[in-house]
């Protein structure tokens, strides 16, 4: 079945690039490591306070494991945007449509899978620090968050991927999306409410949340960044298929 | 037949037309040199064939079909475009292997051509640590991993040592002996000479000439011969009288212009006249070319004797 050799040869091309290899370990290093470092540090303190969201403050090291998945879905295409590289593929797998499809489907699978772990491992890891406060997997909204936090992972990967294909350029969309959701996110706050709520990182986020606030519940809320996502894949799509590789 | 048919094709990229309504075949059997100046459409055309660029009008098809309907089409086609077109972080051999695998050729035909092109021993380097000569042996042997009926190159023998271009040059003539159809392009045409069969010479994006290269050569060139005698004078009144003109040339030897040795040899034994040397002067490929070609380059130098293409 060719779509089954198009997907081999994708995972073919992911496993044999260091770079690519190690922005994926890296979504799982750099989520569990902030967790831990987090929860031993401050984490005890800080779920004393009224208003403390336990959830989120398991899974807020989310926020630096996406620019790790967001790398892993940018350098998965850009590679074929170095050097002309995308003809050799083209050429070898002409159907665009096969091929695009694979590919996306090689960013998001492997990003959903090390997402996974990276969730329940991370949450029980930070939990070992919380003492009196830890939380188990039966609390409210934890199961939910483990398997949110790791969708929405591979939707800001999709979504990188997506805008790569596009722009045809790394370069410019990891100047682009990491200044988004470290700054962005980090200048709106907590403010939940009008257009802000809508954007990507702050809609997908809500699935981590104890008790969202605002029009969007914690489903809708990562429904709104599969649109996002959906949206730049398709727009690569467009893009791929109509130029001259 | 596994022939390349390209028909009326045209490309326009904005305002230029980089292939203007190409028709030739590319058969099966021979090596068809694929000759032009910079931007008359060589590469373009091959971009064309295997549905990398979508042709403004006109069609491109191998053995009857576009290229991009095949579902393995690197066991239909292979092509070497661009040396560079390798990621540079992975090895050669996992390069190979993620082309194999989208068209289900074996790894071990991977080692197979691998060992083929003389990279065996470099097979487990990362490609951007390689010369470009032996990228162009990795395009080649991307090319080959499908052993397909149908190999386009497109300038193969550049950036290779010596050793190499012998290598090309005998890869493509065996090539085209078992049977299959060859397309090479290239800018070296004392090296095309030695090669081609056949030739197909474009400029500016349209057809000049597609012709074998006997025929080419031939048709472009006047005869000369070059000689030697120890009898200058008396050869050139016998000449004269058969309307032919002696003329000094380089290093003490004689050239007769518009004649065949044969001609010369017969006239100077009925006259018995010594002659030490006699030869045909071979018609060359570059300056055919260059004479067909002569206003057809979009970057050409002021003074055509200094011209050359790299």
């Amino acid at each position: 079945m060719p779509t089954a050799a198009a997907l081999r040869s994708e995972w073919l091309k992911i496993m044999s690039m260091r770079s690519v290899v190690g922005s994926l370990a890296a979504v799982f290093v750099v989520t569990l490591c902030i967790t831990v470092l987090v929860s031993a540090a401050v984490g005890r303190s800080e779920a004393r306070h009224a208003g403390f969201d336990p959830v989120f403050g398991a899974f807020h090291a989310v926020n630096f494991g996406q620019i790790a998945a967001i790398a892993f879905g940018t350098l998965v295409v850009s590679a074929e945007y170095a050097n002309g590289a995308l003809r050799t593929s083209l050429a070898a797998v002409p159907d665009r449509s096969r091929f695009y499809a694979a590919k996306m489907a090689l960013v998001a699978g492997p990003v959903l899978a090390v997402g996974l772990v990276t969730g329940f491992v991370s949450f029980l890891a930070g939990q070992a620090f919380m003492g009196e406060y830890a939380m188990g997997l039966g609390h409210p909204g934890v199961l939910r968050a483990c398997v949110g936090s790791a969708v929405y992972l591979a939707l800001m990967a999709l979504l990188a991927a997506g805008l790569t294909t596009l722009f045809r350029s790394g370069v410019a969309v990891l100047s682009l999306l990491i200044p988004f959701v470290l700054i962005v996110s980090f200048v709106l706050g907590d403010v939940a409410e009008g257009i802000a709520a809508y954007l990507p990182d702050r809609a997908g986020q809500l699935v981590i949340r104890a008790r969202p606030t605002g029009s969007l519940g914690p489903w809708t809320g990562l429904a709104v960044t599969a649109g996002w996502a959906a949206t730049a894949v398709l727009a690569g799509r467009w893009a791929l298929l109509r130029r001259d590789a | 037949m596994n022939s390349i048919d390209v028909q009326e094709l045209t490309k326009v990229y904005g305002t230029t037309r980089a292939v203007d309504r190409l028709t030739f075949s590319v058969r099966p059997g021979r090596v068809t040199g694929f000759l032009g100046p910079n931007g008359a459409g060589k590469s373009t055309t091959m971009r064309l064939v295997l549905g990398l660029d979508r042709p403004t009008s006109g069609s491109a098809t191998v053995a009857g079909r576009r290229y991009a309907d095949a579902e393995e089409p690197l066991r239909r086609v292979g092509a070497l475009l661009d040396a560079h077109a390798a990621h540079g972080a992975r090895t050669a051999r996992d390069h190979l292997r993620v082309l194999a695998a989208s068209n289900r050729i074996s790894v071990r035909r991977v080692d197979q051509v691998l060992e083929e092109s003389g990279l065996a021993a470099v097979a487990g380097r990362r490609v951007r640590t390689f010369s470009l000569g032996m990228r162009q042996r990795l395009g080649v042997a991307a090319a080959l991993l499908g052993d397909p009926p149908v190999v386009m190159l497109d300038e193969p023998s550049n950036g290779l040592d010596p050793e190499g271009i012998i290598w090309i040059r005998e890869l493509m003539t065996r090539l085209a002996r078992e049977g299959r159809t060859v397309l090479v392009s290239s800018h070296l045409m004392n090296e095309t000479a030695t090669f081609a069969d056949h030739l197909v010479v474009l400029g500016r994006g349209r057809l000049l000439a597609d012709a074998p290269l006997r025929e080419f050569l031939d048709a472009r060139s006047r005869p000369r011969v070059r000689l030697r005698t120890t009898a200058p004078d008396r050869l050139r009144s016998a000449l004269a009288r058969s309307g032919f003109a002696l003329e000094p040339g380089d290093d003490g030897r004689w050239t007769v212009d518009g004649a065949k040795a044969e001609a010369i040899g017969t006239t100077a034994a009925r006259e018995g006249i010594p002659i030490l040397e006699l030869s045909d002067e071979q018609p060359s490929l570059e300056q055919a070319y260059l004479d067909l070609t002569a206003g057809e380059a979009p970057f050409a130098s002021t003074s055509p004797t200094t011209r050359q293409e790299v």
